[in-house]
């Protein structure tokens, strides 16, 4: 018992990627393993990344890294992109931006799949995050989908949010609807040679200014970058610093930490009752009142009332 | 009629995760992205790496993704040079059971010596996507 989890804390790297699968199945074994190795952590800096298509996320990553490699910094990377909800397959592809990496020791590049799962997320990245942290990587960057207005899962497991936008990506409106705008700690506009770029970031800043300050005293940066040119990167790395900063406070820690908790706890319950859902709803729960329904001598309304009564 | 939707599989089911990428200084990518959409099509997760690959990133993204198998694509004359090295490399980081499949230009003639390396599927010109397909799907969980 316990034996993937002593291979990791070894620093053993087949392993970490063996027990990552063996969490994205919910394999019981992986998961005993999954809590020795969560007493371990609590040491790495969390960064997650979002935006949509064609921001940019996977080649800010790869500056990122290798500004914190510069520093000596070990990086852990969670890469995910969608599975297709037809096939169940998916082509994961934000490696080929972070090949200039592949021989470095001190960088690790997970790919996942959503799996099905909402959110943005896979949802097994809080358990990769928990593996990564016990392997003693300074640095875990997520790299969420591109993401649309709902996809805000990144939010809970990482203590430094950043969203990427760029001058490209829909007119000022698109940028203050509500949604992704307001999870971010921090706002980078890459691509930044595009024309409209110095606009976006104004119209950014404005928009925040006008917000009811965070509860947190936390002020929100508007940064500016090129990141497939390393431009803007030693910029965002500070502002990244000085966000730790701020939740490494006496005050916050706990507040962080919590957030954290309740994240990878979501995720976790998210499996559970999504696969009691499947079972209630697939009519074995209930093959005579799924009957009645098919005959109208019930209704939609009834039976779900039915089913989920077994469930308060 | 149709009376229960579809159950996803319980718990321990997990698509086939396949390595695809090109080593060296290979630049015909373009059959390495058709076959990255079929196999993406068939249920298989992809991790794609594309073209410009060096021997030691290939292996050690073999290990740090869990691949199930790493599908290699060759337009050039050095697939025996560069198979033999990905193979050695993958032996020498723990990697050794992870199977190797190419796909490409590969000369019939060449076919023995890359299976005895270990090479486990061949895949040229006049091979079928079902074949390749059927192949990635049996390198699954149960090795």
């Amino acid at each position: 018992m316990g034996a993937m989890a002593d291979r990791v804390l070894t620093g053993d790297r087949r392993a970490a990627g063996r027990l990552i699968s063996e969490a994205e199945r919910r394999e019981p074994q992986a998961l005993q393993d999954l809590g020795i190795l969560y007493q371990h952590g609590g040491h790495a800096r969390t960064i997650g990344i979002t935006g949509p298509p064609g921001a940019g996320k996977s080649t800010l990553v790869d500056a990122l890294i290798t500004c914190f490699r510069k520093q000596a910094l070990t990086v852990a990377v969670a890469a995910v992109d969608p599975s297709s909800p037809i096939s169940q397959g998916a082509v994961l592809g934000d490696r080929v931006r972070m090949m200039r990496h592949a021989d470095d020791d001190g960088v690790l590049v997970r790919s996942m799949a959503t799996r099905g799962a909402l959110g943005g997320l896979s949802t097994a990245v809080g358990d990769a995050i928990t593996i990564f942290d016990a392997m003693g990587f300074d640095i875990i960057i997520v790299e969420t989908v591109g993401v649309g207005q709902s996809e805000t899962d990144v939010v809970g497991h990482c203590e430094a949010v950043i969203l990427l936008q760029t001058a490209l990506g829909g007119d000022d409106i698109q940028a203050i609807k509500a949604g992704v705008l307001e999870i971010a700690d921090l706002i980078v506009v890459n691509k930044k040679s595009a024309p409209g770029s110095d606009r976006m970031a104004r119209f950014l800043r404005e928009s925040l200014h006008d917000r009811p300050a965070r509860p947190d005293g936390w002020t929100i940066p508007v940064l500016m970058t090129e990141a497939s040119e390393d431009i803007g990167i030693d910029a965002l790395v500070d502002a990244l610093m000085q966000r730790f900063d701020h939740n490494g406070a006496e005050d916050r820690v706990s507040v962080t930490r919590r957030r954290q908790v309740a994240a990878h706890l979501m995720a976790l319950a998210d499996v559970e009752i999504r696969s009691l859902t499947q079972r209630l709803v697939s009519g074995r729960a209930a093959p005579e009142a799924w009957q009645a329904v098919l005959e109208r001598r019930s209704d939609p309304w009834t039976l779900s009332a039915q089913l989920f009564e077994q469930l308060r | 009629m149709q009376t229960e939707t579809q159950e996803t599989p319980a718990g321990n089911s997990q698509p086939v995760r396949c390595l695809l990428g090109m080593l060296g200084t290979d630049v015909h990518s373009k059959g390495i992205r058709t076959i990255a959409q079929l196999l993406r099509d068939a249920g298989i997760e992809v991790i794609y790496l594309g073209e410009h690959n060096s021997v030691k990133g290939m292996a050690r993204a073999a290990v740090d993704e869990d691949a199930d198998l790493v599908g290699l694509s060759f337009s050039s004359a050095a697939y025996v040079t560069y198979t033999r090295q990905l193979i050695e490399e993958m032996n020498r980081i723990g990697a050794g059971d992870i199977p190797v499949m190419l796909g490409g230009i590969i000369h019939p003639d060449d076919h023995a010596e890359l299976r005895t390396m270990g090479v486990r599927g061949i895949f040229g010109a006049g091979s079928t996507t079902d074949e390749i397909v059927a192949f990635v799907q049996s390198m699954g969980r149960s090795r």
